[in-house]
C-alpha cells in the first residue's frame, strides 16, 4: 500500500523535475533519439524489404521445385559447376515421363532480345520460352487473352504473352491481341497480357511483368539450342510431400544423367525456401549493422542520461535531505530518481518514434513501400526506459544511499 | 515517560580522531512537556537534536522513544520512526520549493502510505490549524517567512507525532514574525503535544517550562523554569 503511494509521488516528482528541466533532459536525450531512429528505421525498412521480396517470389509457388545445371545460390567455387552438362529440352521429356503423368514438368529459359512493335522499340526484353505448363507452376494468369497451349508448343508458333509492364510500353492504350511484334528477327503475333505481379526488380531479381512468354520450342528454333542449359519447373502429384518428391527428383534426375552411384549430382535443386534462407542471411547482417549502430548511439545517450541524474541528484540533495528527515525510505529515493531517468529516456524515445515516422514516410516514397509497425514502436519505447533504467542507476542508488543529516546541510 | 536517554555518547570521527560530541548524556522526557535544549555553539545540541531526531544513533548508551529502542536500528526503520513519532521544524524552514502549501503538508502522509482522501483531509486539518487556509495553491517563494514555518509546522503535526521537535524555529525570523511563532508552539502545547525546542535564544527558551543546558557535550543543568527564575 505504501509502496503504491510512495510510487505515485515518485512518479509525480518525476514529471515536476522533467517539466522544470525540459531543454536539458531533451538535449541529454539526443543519443537516444539516434539510437531510436536507428532502431525503428533499420527495423522498419528491413520489414519492408521483407514483405516485399516475400511477394515477389510468392508468384513461384512454395511447392515447386527448380532444376537446374547451376544453382541460384551458392558462395564462391564457381568452377565446380561450370563444366557441368547443359539441362536439354529432351531430359525434360524424358524427366516428365519418369515421373509419371500426375506431375508437371516445365522446361523453361530465357534470353535478352530488342523486341519492336511499329515505332516503339526496347533493348534488352526478357524473352521466356515456356510451355503451357507455366500456368500450373506459377500463380500468373492472363488478364486477357489467352496463355500459351500445349498446340503452340508442339507446332513451334510464333506467338507470345506479354508482361503487363510489356504491354504498356510497346502498345500504350492500343488493344494488343493479334497484333505482331518483332522479337529479334522473328515475327510474333500477341495473344494474351498477363495480370500484373508486382516486381522483385529491387533485389535485380526477375521483374515479372517485363517478360515475354514464347513457346519453348519456337525459343529454340530462334536462338538455338547450343550452349543453352534450361531449367525445369517441376511439381509433385496434388497431395505428395515436397520433401519426400525432392528425393524420387533427385533419383530420376540421376537416371537422366547416368551418374554411378558414388558420383556426385550435377544438377542442382532450387527451392523458393532456399530463396528466402539467402535473403534471411542477407537481412540478418543488415540488422546486425543497424543493431550495433542503435547500440553505440543507446550507450552514448545512457551515458549522457547518467551524467545528467548525478548533475540532478547533486542539485536536489538537500531535498533528498528534507525528504528521509520526514520518512522517506531509501527505496521511495531510489524510485524518484529511478522514475526520473526513465521519463527522459522515454522522452527521448518518442521523440526518436516520431521523427522515424518522418524517415519511413521519406523511404516509402522514394525507396520501397515500408510503415512503422505497433510492435516496432512497441521495442522502441521499450528499450528507452530499460536505458533509462539503467543508466539512471547508480545516481538514484547514490542519492538514496545520502545520509539525511549530510543531504540536509547540503550548500 | 515519552523518551529516556541513558548515558548517551556520540563520537564522530574526524580525519582519524575521535571527536566527543555528546559525553555521557541522560535525561527523560514525559508526554505533553515542553522542553527547551540550550548550549553555545559547539556544545553538542545539533548532535543531540539528531539523535532525538532519529536522524543519528548514539556510538553508546540507549535512546527509548515510546517504549522501544531505537539505538541501534537500520536507515529504513529510523525514517518509518521519523515519520510516524517525530515532527521537525528546521530554522531553514526546509520546505521543498517546487511544491505548494498542501502538498508539503501532505507529503508525510504519502511515506506514511496513506490513502489519497484522507491525506487530504489530515493535511486540510493541519494547514487550518497554522491558519494557512487560504495560502493551501501556494508555493513556499509565494509566502512570508512567518508562513513558511507555519507550513512547516503543519507539516510536522500532520503525522500527529509523539515529538515536536523543533530546531532555532525563530532564527531565520524577526523577533516580531519569531513571537507569532512561539505562540503557535504554545497553544500546540496546551493542546496537549510535546514540544522540544533547541535554541541558544533566552528569550526564546522562556516559552518552554524545562530547560536543559548543554556544556561541552555534556548537561550542566537540567531544571525547570520556576527554579530558573
Amino acid at each position: 500500500m505504501s509502496r503504491i503511494h510512495a510510487s505515485a509521488e515518485a512518479f509525480r516528482i518525476a514529471i515536476a523535475a522533467l517539466r522544470a528541466n525540459t531543454a536539458r533532459g531533451v538535449l541529454t536525450t539526443l543519443g537516444i533519439i539516434i539510437g531510436i531512429v536507428a532502431v525503428v528505421t533499420t527495423m522498419t525498412a528491413a520489414n519492408g524489404l521483407a514483405n516485399n521480396f516475400r511477394e515477389s517470389v510468392s508468384v513461384l509457388g512454395t511447392d515447386v521445385l527448380y532444376v537446374s545445371r547451376i544453382p541460384w545460390i551458392f558462395q564462391g567455387r564457381f568452377f565446380q559447376f561450370r563444366n557441368r552438362p547443359n539441362l536439354e529440352l529432351k531430359d525434360s521429356d524424358k524427366l516428365a515421363r519418369q515421373l509419371g503423368p500426375s506431375a508437371v514438368v516445365n522446361p523453361t529459359d530465357d534470353t535478352r532480345r530488342p523486341v519492336r512493335y511499329l515505332s516503339e522499340v526496347i533493348e534488352n526484353a526478357t524473352i521466356i520460352g515456356t510451355t503451357d505448363k507455366h500456368m500450373l507452376v506459377s500463380s500468373a494468369v492472363p488478364e486477357y487473352g489467352r496463355f500459351l497451349t500445349a498446340y503452340d508448343v508442339r507446332f513451334k508458333r510464333p506467338v507470345c504473352v506479354l508482361g503487363t509492364t510489356m504491354r504498356e510500353q510497346l502498345f500504350g492504350d492500343v488493344d494488343p491481341i493479334n497484333k505482331k511484334i518483332k522479337i529479334a528477327r522473328g515475327e510474333y503475333r500477341v495473344i494474351g497480357v498477363m495480370e500484373k505481379q508486382g516486381s522483385a526488380g529491387f533485389f535485380g531479381g526477375p521483374d515479372f511483368d517485363s517478360q515475354i512468354f514464347i513457346p519453348v520450342t519456337s525459343f529454340v528454333k530462334e536462338f538455338g539450342s547450343r550452349n543453352r542449359s534450361f531449367a525445369f519447373a517441376v511439381k509433385g502429384p496434388p497431395g505428395t510431400n515436397v520433401t519426400d518428391f525432392e528425393y524420387e527428383l533427385v533419383g530420376e534426375m540421376r537416371k537422366i544423367r547416368r551418374l554411378a552411384p558414388n558420383e556426385d549430382d550435377n544438377f542442382a535443386i532450387n527451392k523458393m525456401d532456399s530463396l528466402l534462407d539467402a535473403f534471411n542471411n542477407v537481412m540478418g547482417v543488415v540488422l546486425m549493422i543497424g543493431m550495433a549502430v542503435t547500440g553505440i548511439s543507446l550507450f552514448v545517450g545512457g551515458v549522457g542520461v547518467m551524467n545528467i541524474m548525478f548533475v540532478s541528484v547533486t542539485e536536489r540533495t538537500r531535498e533528498i535531505g528534507i525528504r528521509k528527515a520526514i520518512g522517506a525510505k531509501r527505496r521511495a529515493i531510489l524510485q524518484q530518481f529511478l522514475f526520473e531517468a526513465s521519463m527522459i529516456c522515454l522522452v527521448g524515445g518518442a521523440i526518436g518514434v516520431a521523427l522515424s515516422f518522418a524517415v519511413a514516410t521519406a523511404i516509402d516514397r522514394f525507396v520501397l513501400p515500408a510503415s512503422v509497425s505497433l510492435p516496432i514502436v512497441v521495442i522502441a519505447l521499450t528499450v528507452s526506459v530499460v536505458v533509462g533504467v539503467i543508466s539512471g542507476f547508480i545516481p538514484a542508488w547514490r542519492a538514496s544511499r545520502l545520509h539525511p543529516i549530510d543531504a540536509l546541510h547540503y550548500e | 515517560m515519552t523518551l529516556e536517554l541513558s548515558s548517551v555518547e556520540k563520537i564522530y570521527d574526524m580525519n582519524s580522531v575521535g571527536v566527543h560530541a555528546l559525553r555521557g548524556v541522560s535525561f527523560g522526557i514525559d508526554c505533553n512537556e515542553y522542553v527547551a535544549i540550550m548550549g553555545p555553539s559547539g556544545s553538542g545540541k545539533s548532535t543531540l537534536m539528531n539523535i532525538i531526531g532519529c536522524l543519528d544513533v548514539p556510538s553508546s548508551g540507549t535512546y527509548v522513544l515510546d517504549g522501544s529502542d531505537v539505538g541501534s536500528l537500520s536507515e529504513d526503520r529510523l525514517a518509518e520512526i521519523r515519520n510516524e513519532k517525530i515532527g521537525f521544524v528546521f530554522q531553514t524552514f526546509n520546505l521543498l520549493g517546487r511544491s505548494d502549501v498542501f502538498h508539503n503538508v501532505e507529503l508525510p502522509l504519502i511515506y506514511a502510505g496513506i490513502r489519497p482522501a484522507a491525506r487530504r483531509q489530515l493535511a486540510e486539518e493541519a494547514i487550518f490549524k497554522v491558519g494557512l487556509a487560504d495560502r493551501m495553491k501556494h508555493r513556499p517563494n509565494e509566502l512570508s517567512g512567518g508562513q513558511r514555518q507555519r507550513v512547516a509546522i503543519a507539516r510536522a503535526l500532520v503525522n500527529k507525532p509523539s515529538i515536536l521537535l523543533a530546531d532555532e524555529p525563530t532564527g531565520n525570523l524577526d523577533s516580531n514574525t519569531g513571537a507569532e511563532i512561539m505562540e503557535v508552539f504554545d497553544t500546540l502545547h496546551s493542546e496537549g503535544n510535546t514540544i522540544i525546542l533547541v535554541t541558544h535564544e533566552d528569550h526564546i527558551a522562556r516559552h518552554a517550562q524545562r530547560e536543559i543546558r548543554l556544556f561541552d557535550g555534556e548537561i550542566a543543568s537540567d531544571m525547570l523554569q520556576s527554579e530558573a527564575a
